[in-house]
């Protein structure tokens, strides 16, 4: 099968180490693919460089076989896409913007648009220069959804929406993605990738520094543990027990972190007086902020 | 606020001013011998005959005095002609000063980062008042240079009060600007009452100074104040106290400004209109226009496009009913004779020639630079990415440019000339149509050869396209305009677009001269598109 997205030794070198180096990337039809990373990470270059905006210094890119630069135009009819910033329409209202846009595309799919902006509550009747940021980003995400695209390419397609709009995305992208579309988002949001990405690729410096799918991110999870003892401190047990790390003791309190299952640390303190003992499961942006600053 | 950062919001009214201030008063006061002649005799026949000729435009420009000598000339050609493009200058900067700035967001930003209303607006005020008096003294220095050039300087003292007085007016048109930006709520409604309010003063000052007797309220106008002073020509005067008044206007417009800047709300004018709220709605527009190649640009920027077609026609409207004043002032003045000698027509035609298409090839010329401009806004604004978001090539968003562009200027152009057929035998001006269906049409590959040049450089460079364009099109104007006074070579002033398109209502058409603006269009073009599609967009 055809890779929905592919990317080989891609390469966008602006100089002085900014822009984005060798990206390998293969993402297969119908998944939801996250693509996390801090500001200047390489994100949007990678983006501009699937829509063809910006040409690569090195390295291919394709979208359905189709090369990103050479066959931007046929690409780009299966693609829907969201800017990370929206341009100004000026004066002209969202009904007309979706129709110039939609026009250039050779139609618009009146009922598509009008469940769209029905879904995120957007009035299309008012000038652009009217809107808020969060109903210029609605009005971004009907252009980029109105033409049932095979391929959703999604610049921060949250920002500016409020928690009832993002809900709203989120289950358009589950509806579009359960039809069988493929889905490229890059967010910062983690909550958001939690809930709607399949797979999820970590970008920093230009970068790919890693790439999994959610089950193995939360194969990563660990619980943070604190147990205080009533006595002696088990220390070498504990950190002769498997799976367990990052061991310190503070008078008669240990922590510890504890990957996998409990037994081994459980054996390692058993015949011990435990007066208290807390286990908590770090959120998923502390896996992934391990990521970015190491 | 820096200094560097609001040079470069002031940078395109610097340029613009910069280039035609000097240059206009250097080639109005440095070319009189070459306009008069070089003898005594010569010059004051020519004066004669402009004293005549400014009788009848008196309504336009004040009388001239002492239009024999290169001071007066200037005085009359170019100080005369500097009031309504200073004050428009100075209208149009203090507006976008405050609701463009505004509009876009940045006085939002400024404010936000602790800067107080007040301090923000005389610093604008202050910076502009700056900008201005550079200007106006370079402009009096290249009127000094250019009467030094001519043989006859003028008196530096009389040079000092009138750029004073242009100051003094330039800075009252800026408070006025101001004070109409605070009560509109967004930039367009800010512009149109200001040059409406301008050309109200504007032609007070012609009605009272054509009229026997004196118009109500002239002496409000900024224009009346102005015209006080002709302190350049010989046996001119300065007044003091109206230029003082001008200055006493500037500070009374910009405090009333400042005050009304700190009571209103930021993104509204202290005139609020009710909005005529559109009913909710979540269907696209039905409008077929939206969705067909090249019409849809246009109907996007249809207010534009009829305003710009409106205004053509009424200036051609304006040329048919001037032709035949000047046909009888040339007719009674023997000195301007050898002007209209050897040219095929009659003077009818010949002035229409003249004037028409002067005119009609600098709007032309302004509105394809002005296209430009918004080529190039539309790569740094996300528009173009959005565009190219959707299938089709840059190649098809140039051709759709380009074809917005040929459409938009043949409307503007043929209804024009609709005008000037219609009102031609009122005026009993012979027109030849087939003469004057090819001026018209060759108007359209005239500004399409700037548009080309534009779209190139807007596709490698969009951030100094308009400058560099303008350039082009000042220098292409001055070697039109200074090449037959200084007798240059045919193949330096082919070099000008202008010549280029020849004077076909009087003579053939220069084939020549169409078939390269054509080639420039062709290539142009074609070296944009290839520009274009070799570059990244949206980095």
């Amino acid at each position: 099968m055809t890779s929905a997205i592919a990317t080989h030794a891609l390469t966008k070198d602006y100089g002085s180490g900014h822009g984005l180096f060798e990206l390998n990337l293969e993402i297969a039809e119908g998944e939801v693919f996250g693509f996390l990373g801090p500001n200047g990470a390489g994100k949007t270059t990678t983006i501009r460089l699937l829509m063809g905006l910006i040409h690569a210094s090195a390295g291919t890119a394709t979208v359905f076989g189709l090369d990103c630069d050479r066959d931007s135009v046929a690409v780009k009819r299966e693609v829907g896409y969201l800017p990370g910033d929206l341009p100004q329409f000026g004066g002209m209202r969202g009904s007309e913007v979706v129709a110039y846009l939609g026009g250039m595309r050779g139609g618009v799919d009146g009922a598509r648009v009008k469940d769209l902006a029905e879904r995120f509550e957007l009035d299309l009747g008012r000038r652009f220069r009217e809107y808020s940021r969060g109903n210029k980003q609605k009005l971004g995400l009907v252009l980029a959804f109105m033409h049932r695209p095979r391929l959703l390419i999604l610049d921060e397609p949250t920002g500016g929406l409020d928690p009832l709009n993002q809900q709203t995305f989120h289950r358009l992208v589950g509806e579009v993605s359960a039809s069988g579309a493929t889905v490229f988002l890059s967010s910062h949001v983690l909550s958001e990738v939690e809930e709607t990405c399949s797979r999820v690729g970590i970008i920093r410096d230009g970068r790919l520094v890693s790439d999994m799918t959610m089950d193995k991110v939360h194969e990563l999870r660990f619980h943070e543990v604190i147990i205080e003892f009533n006595g002696a401190v088990p220390e070498a047990a504990v950190r002769g027990a498997a799976g367990v790390a990052d061991v310190k003791v503070d008078g008669s309190k240990l922590t510890c972190t504890v990957h996998g299952g409990f037994d081994a640390l459980l054996a390692a303190i058993s015949g011990h007086s435990v007066v208290d003992l807390v286990s908590r499961e770090p959120s998923l942006e502390s896996i992934f902020l391990s990521f970015y600053s190491t | 606020m820096s200094p560097r950062l609001l040079l470069r919001l002031h940078r395109i009214g610097l340029i613009a001013m910069a280039y035609f201030g000097i240059f206009y008063v250097l080639v109005n006061s440095a070319a009189f011998p070459i306009f008069a002649g070089k003898t005594h005799a010569a010059q004051e026949a020519f004066g004669h005959s402009i004293i005549v000729l400014g009788a009848q435009f008196t309504w336009l420009l004040p009388a001239p005095v002492r239009p024999d000598t290169a001071a007066g000339y200037l005085q009359w050609r170019g100080y005369g002609f500097f009031a309504i493009v200073f004050a428009a200058w100075g209208l149009m900067s203090a507006c976008g000063a405050v609701r463009r700035d505004e509009d876009r967001g940045l006085v939002e930003v400024w404010l936000a980062a602790g800067s107080s209303r007040l301090r923000l607006l005389v610093t604008r005020t202050a910076f502009f008042a700056a900008l201005s008096a550079e200007i106006v003294t370079l402009a009096g220095a290249a009127g000094w240079l250019g009467c030094v050039i001519a043989g006859s300087p003028a008196d530096v003292a009389g040079l000092v009060g009138e750029n004073a007085a242009l100051w003094g007016l330039t800075l009252a048109c800026f408070g006025i600007g101001l004070l109409i930006s605070q009560l509109a709520a967004d930039f367009r409604a800010a512009a149109s009452a200001g040059s409406a309010l301008l050309l109200l003063m504007f032609l007070l000052d012609g009605i009272g100074r054509s009229s026997i007797h004196p118009a109500p309220f002239t002496d409000i106008s900024v224009f009346h104040l102005f015209n006080q002073a002709n302190a350049i020509a010989p046996g001119g005067s300065f007044d003091l106290s109206a230029t003082l008044l001008l200055f006493a206007l500037a500070a009374a417009a910009t405090a009333l400004a400042s005050i009304a800047f700190v009571r209103r709300d930021l993104g509204t004018g202290l005139i609020r209109t009710r909005r005529r709220g559109a009913p909710e709605t979540h269907d696209v527009s039905s409008n077929p226009l939206l969705r067909i190649p090249v019409v849809r640009g246009i109907w996007i920027r249809r207010v534009g496009a009829l305003a710009w077609t409106g205004g053509m026609a009424v200036a051609a409207a304006a040329v048919v009913l001037l032709v035949n004043v000047t046909a009888t002032f040339f007719a009674s003045t023997p000195s301007l004779a050898p002007y209209l000698r050897g040219l095929p027509g009659g003077v009818h035609t010949v002035l229409l020639a003249l004037i028409w298409l002067s005119f009609a090839q600098a709007l032309v010329a302004i509105f394809a630079i002005g296209s430009v401009s918004r080529w190039a806004s539309e790569d740094s604004s996300g528009v173009l990415e959005m565009q190219l978001a959707e299938p089709r090539s840059r190649w098809a968003v140039l051709r759709e440019r380009a074809g917005e562009l040929t459409v938009t200027l043949a409307v503007m152009a043929f209804a024009s000339m609709a005008v000037i057929l219609a009102l031609a035998p009122a005026e009993s001006i012979p027109v030849d149509v087939g003469k004057l269906l090819n001026a018209t049409a060759l108007l359209i590959p005239f500004a399409l050869t700037f548009a080309a040049l534009g779209a190139l450089l807007a596709g490698w460079r969009p951030r100094v396209a308009v400058v560099v364009l303008s350039t082009i099109a000042a220098i292409s104007y001055f070697v039109f305009e200074l090449g037959p006074l200084f007798k240059w070579p045919a193949w330096a002033e082919n070099l000008s677009v202008f010549q280029l398109y020849g004077t076909p209502l009087i003579t053939p058409v220069f084939v020549g001269g169409l078939i390269a603006m054509l080639a420039i269009v062709v290539v142009g073009f074609g070296s944009a598109g290839l520009v274009l599609a070799r570059r990244d967009v949206a980095a």
